[in-house]
């Protein structure tokens, strides 16, 4: 018996074979689609990956990747006990935990509430604004960022000395730059991030929300009970997408917006890997950071995606 | 009896509060998202002794147009406008064409492989090599500094490319079927049946490119030195750290403030993306839609 059912399994198998072979052979205009494509990701996105062994390099510009000479792991080494690498490190981490615990939860909450703005024309005169600064780069929203915060000539210190504070130089205290900087992302990103909830909300049946009011539910406990688990599963996504970014702390928003004063607040994994390899030319150690930030982002992803799959059945691919 | 219409006033004054509420909240946060815009571009036209005393709120105060002029008439400016407008034309539409094409055999996942090919690609949304490998291989690759390096490492990106397969998954099976029947080859259904049914989400990632490319500081920083090749936002960059345009400068009459300067740097700037962006609105959210509830 057994032995028939695998010979079985094995004809299936080889009919599949066959089969598939056929397909191939069939659509080969559609295989060849994709070289282009399938050449450009080896070009520019795979080779790269390569270079990342330039980390256990002692990297020369006359050698190249090829020839510079091997050290092992004294690149890591160097890495996990320099003082610098946990500050930045720190920062990172204060930085994207400060998106997530404020800019995230705001972009779920205006998507609610502009659920609540009836259809009318001033919501898409609202929805037009809130979506806009996304589309500002950041090199633009970093020129507003220091017009707003000039302590002599900025709007914000304008209202702190008309209430009769001292102007702050935001972008010079290392107690204020990483609020300014998650200010800022707040500003650009938010509503556009609520775009994706504001889709997701309009997919809820409104017959719960009538079954609701038919059972006396108020518009509160129709929030809770309603819209938010209706919103659960592309929360928990955007979660798992936002928490996959936690080591690369905009990069260009900070390197925009920093300078020497504030480095022990805002010096993030990005512009630490930026100094040390562009302008220190100390290429081996910044590819070390990077693939230490890489493989973290990668494995958070995995984990992610993993325990999205697992709870509610919806995951990145 | 009694409880009924006591019970539905208190629903009617909750949901009344709500909206109240609602209205409140966002009429704040796009105020909020105005007024900065406003301040810049009131520094742009305000006069010099109205910035320097700091009373330059979100209206202008006095008026000039010497710092605007003096940045729409520098040569810098003008080239690096220039050169934004043709990697950003150019770009896009190469990447368009690029990722349309590749994206429609990955959508037919009854094809043996694609779902690993799928993955080849998808894989690089997660982990990549970074920037320092990416540098030294694009100055081994000999592109450094040329128009190359500003237009062809973006062709593939793997987030649209997933869009746009995902469009053509629903795209009706029976088109597909009903042209193969009539003895259409692979590259007649792609160009006869699915390009002209996928118009909406190429408008979407002409969009999502165009505005990225026209953005992008950080490559174009990396990669690129001559002066004949910068872009917007290297240029804005330098008039904001101060690194001033010295051919503005000359430009400008003594009575116009360096701030006003650099404001108005900001926002001619800010204007080209102000007049498309009217246009673009209903192709990023459907994009975005798209996008995230499917993988």
């Amino acid at each position: 018996m057994r032995k028939s059912s695998a010979l079985r399994n094995k004809d299936i198998r080889q009919a599949e074979k066959a089969v598939n072979r056929r397909l191939i052979k069939k659509n080969l205009d559609l295989y060849l689609f994709l070289i282009p494509g399938i050449l450009f990701i080896i070009v520019f996105r795979y080779m790269p990956m390569y270079g990342l062994t330039t980390s256990f390099q002692e990297y020369n510009i006359f050698s190249g990747i090829l020839e510079s000479p091997w050290v092992g792991f004294k690149n890591f080494n160097m890495l996990f006990t320099s003082r610098n690498f946990y500050s930045v490190l720190r920062n990172t981490l204060f930085i994207s935990f400060g998106k997530i615990l404020f800019t995230f939860p705001l972009s779920i909450f205006i998507a609610i509430l502009i659920n609540e703005i009836g259809r009318t024309f001033l919501k898409k005169t609202y929805q037009t604004v809130l979506y806009l600064p996304h589309f500002l780069s950041w090199v633009i929203v970093s020129g507003l960022v220091t017009a707003a915060c000039s302590p002599s000539t900025g709007i914000i210190n304008q209202v702190i000395v008309g209430l009769g504070g001292q102007p702050i130089s935001f972008l010079m205290d290392n107690q204020w730059f990483r609020t300014v900087v998650i200010a800022s992302e707040a500003w650009k990103e938010v509503g556009y991030s609520a775009i994706v909830f504001i889709a997701a909300l309009t997919g809820i049946n409104p017959e719960l929300y009538e079954a609701a009011k038919v059972d006396g539910a108020g518009k509160l406990r129709q929030i809770i009970h309603i819209t938010l688990p209706g919103m659960l599963s592309i929360i928990l996504l955007m979660f798992i997408l936002n928490l996959g970014n936690v080591l690369n702390a905009n990069t260009e928003e900070i390197l925009l917006m920093y300078n020497p004063t504030v480095y022990k607040s805002g010096d993030v994994l990005g512009t630490f890997i930026y100094r040390t390899g562009v302008s220190q030319m100390n290429y081996s150690y910044a590819t070390a950071i990077g693939l230490f930030e890489s493989l973290v982002g990668l494995l958070l992803v995995l984990t992610g995606n993993f325990t999205s799959k697992r709870t509610t059945g919806r995951s990145i691919w | 009896m009694g409880i009924k219409p006591s019970s539905k006033i208190k629903k009617g004054k909750e949901a009344i509060l709500v909206t109240a509420f609602a209205y409140l909240f966002i009429t704040i946060l796009v105020l909020l998202i105005i007024f900065p815009l406003m301040h810049v571009v009131s520094k742009a036209f305000s006069e010099e002794w109205a910035i320097s005393s700091g009373s330059v709120g979100i209206f202008p105060v006095g008026f000039q147009f010497d710092a605007m002029n003096s940045i729409i008439g520098s040569q810098r400016f003008l080239v690096a406008f220039g050169n934004s407008v043709l990697i950003t034309v150019l770009g896009t539409i190469c990447t368009l064409v690029v990722t349309a094409f590749t994206a429609f055999p990955l959508s037919l996942r009854n094809l043996p492989h694609m779902k690993k090919i799928l993955l080849f690609f998808v894989f690089t949304m997660y982990f990549s090599g970074g920037i320092i490998p990416t540098y030294l291989l694009y100055n081994a690759y000999g592109i450094l500094d040329t128009r190359i390096v500003l237009i062809v490492p973006g062709l593939i990106n793997v987030f649209h490319l997933l869009i746009i397969k995902n469009f053509y998954e629903d795209i009706p099976e029976s088109i597909i079927e009903s042209a193969k029947v009539d003895g259409a080859s692979n590259l007649t259904i792609f160009l006869r049946f699915i390009v002209p049914l996928s118009k909406p989400v190429y408008a979407t990632i002409v969009v999502f490119t165009s505005v990225m490319i026209w953005n992008n500081y950080f490559g174009p920083m990396m990669y690129v030195n001559s002066p004949e090749l910068q872009t917007l936002p290297l240029y804005l960059r330098d008039m904001i750290s101060k690194a001033t345009d010295i051919q503005a400068k000359i430009a400008m009459m003594q009575e116009v403030s360096e701030e006003s300067i650099t404001a108005a740097a900001i926002v001619a700037a800010t204007v080209p993306i102000l007049c498309v962006y009217p246009f673009m609105q209903r192709y990023f959210v459907k994009g975005m839609t798209i996008g995230s509830t499917k993988g």
